[in-house]
């Protein structure tokens, strides 16, 4: 059983990063902030925490005008988590979607894919990551880029972890790329764990992990969000509590997740809840 | 296969040639217009409840929507010479300032196009003023603002309050979307509504200027 971190972004923003401002800029102009989440997750008992670079590859960055740093945002996010990682504990590569779509939803490419990937994952295997967690993945075709890139770049474990939708006829991408079509690409392009993450809920996922299940022999990742966000009174509020949440990762475990964190709305308090359940 | 159902079969296929085609047959063999657009508009409604259903995902609505503007850019010169007046309302749609994420924005601009409004889409990462002066500009009935993070949604407020602070609240219906709004927000800002998808969000913009 491994255990993964939780949520960063949101983390960051309790501790005023300000809206709009891409979180990775933060391992540069306040790393120790992001180190002490780090240190938080570890002291949690996460296993794995994931660098701070959901949004550091060039396209992303781009978006957000801060394309020219792409080498500093990547090394020092690296250079943060490993500052705090306790001697057994391991550090993700986070690689995160582009933010660009193919055609007929956007004017993407899927060599435009392999060079933005290429190249953040060049950076962080020279940084040293003890493996590459590819997340929230919406398009199958742009997850299969990402983990071409890092083949390429690199022999550590890639984690590959698909953001799927419930539809009224089960579970898809927003592209509609089906689990079964991901799980069987991933697996071909040979990673060493396959998933799911981000945009439904932990009590939404349990199914999901079954069916996964289904298709695969991989170790599974499950890593669902805290419910969905609300705001009160200016607030973002996530509906889940630490302990529901807990409940329904064991169920996911049952099931088959051997990979197991949380991503958006999640927080230390919900990794160490995790943590009491699986430990004992 | 009958002209109407080839057209809803350029539609749903996503077949912008073939939607093109069947637009120009329509003028030179003297179709009536109005019918043939209500003919392609019952297809672009047929691709949202597939969408609904979990048939159709982004891909083939936005293909479909892209068909359907494909047709409807034939019939412009026509419509807009005034023999036939089809144009629903005039939208001004963007992402927040400090937001990049524009997908969602991007459908509902579609399909709002594809059903006949005349969409001013600003992108994302969009100043309040620019809506404002846009909206003002070209006279919209409706100003549509997404923001997908917990952090950006306050800018759905500041556009409301701006609006009352230049005194021109009235003139505009506010829609606003994106994944972490609510009803509840929606009434706390005191906007005009929200919609839980693309293909609803055309229906409450039809309802709100009364269609």
């Amino acid at each position: 059983m491994v255990l993964l971190d939780g949520a960063m972004g949101s983390l960051l923003i309790n501790q005023g990063l300000p809206p709009g401002t891409p979180p990775d800029m933060w391992n540069v102009s306040n790393p120790e902030k992001v180190q002490n989440i780090h240190q938080e997750y570890f002291n949690a008992g996460s296993d794995v925490v994931l660098t701070n670079t959901f949004g550091s590859s060039r396209l992303k960055l781009m978006a957000h005008k801060h394309g020219s740093s792409i080498e500093d945002y990547n090394r020092k996010a690296v250079e943060n988590a490993r500052k705090v990682c306790p001697e057994k504990g391991s550090i993700a590569g986070d690689i995160g979607p582009s933010g660009v779509f193919l055609p007929p939803v956007g004017h993407g490419t899927i060599e435009g894919f392999e060079v933005n990937f290429l190249e953040q994952a060049e950076i962080l295997a020279k940084a040293g990551v003890d493996l590459f967690f590819i997340e929230t993945m919406v398009d199958l075709k742009e997850a299969e880029a990402a983990v071409r890139a890092v083949k390429q770049n690199s022999k550590v474990p890639i984690f590959a972890s698909i953001s799927y939708q419930k539809t009224k006829r089960g579970y898809f991408t927003i592209m509609g790329n089906s689990v079964e079509e991901c799980i069987n690409s991933l697996q071909d392009l040979e990673v060493d764990a396959v998933g799911a993450n981000c945009t439904i809920g932990s009590n939404e996922m349990i199914e999901l992990i079954s069916e996964i299940k289904q298709y695969t022999d991989l170790p599974i990742i499950a890593k669902p969000n805290a419910g969905k966000p609300q705001l009160v009174k200016g607030k973002t509020v996530y509906q889940a509590t630490p302990v529901d949440f807990a409940k329904d990762i064991k169920q996911m475990i049952e099931n088959g997740a051997r990979i197991v964190g949380g991503c958006c709305g999640s927080n230390p308090e919900f990794i160490k809840e995790i943590n009491k359940l699986i430990r004992r | 296969m009958s002209f109407p159902e080839k057209c809803k079969e350029a539609i749903l296929a996503g077949d912008l040639n073939l939607s093109k085609n069947l637009a120009q047959k329509a003028i030179a063999d003297k179709l009536d217009i109005n019918a043939t657009i209500d003919t392609f508009s019952l297809a672009i409604r047929e691709a949202g409840d597939l969408f609904e259903e979990g048939e159709f995902f982004l891909p083939e609505l936005m293909r479909s929507a892209e068909a359907m503007k494909a047709a409807m850019t034939i019939f412009e010169p026509i419509i807009s010479e005034g023999k036939e007046n089809r144009l629903l309302g005039r939208v001004v749609i963007g992402t927040i300032e400090g937001d990049i994420h524009d997908i969602g924005k991007t459908l509902v601009a579609s399909m709002l196009s594809a059903e006949g409004f005349d969409v001013h889409d600003l992108g994302a990462d969009v100043p309040i003023s620019k809506f404002i002066d846009k909206a003002l500009e070209i006279n919209a009935d409706i100003i549509c603002i997404s923001a997908l993070l917990t952090t950006t949604m306050i800018g759905q407020k500041r556009l409301i309050d701006t609006l009352k602070e230049r005194n021109v609240r009235d003139k505009f219906k506010v829609l606003i979307g994106g994944a972490p709004v609510s009803k509840k927000w929606t009434k706390e800002i005191g906007a005009d509504g929200t919609a839980e998808n693309a293909v609803s969000a055309v229906k409450l913009a039809k309802n709100l200027l009364g269609l």
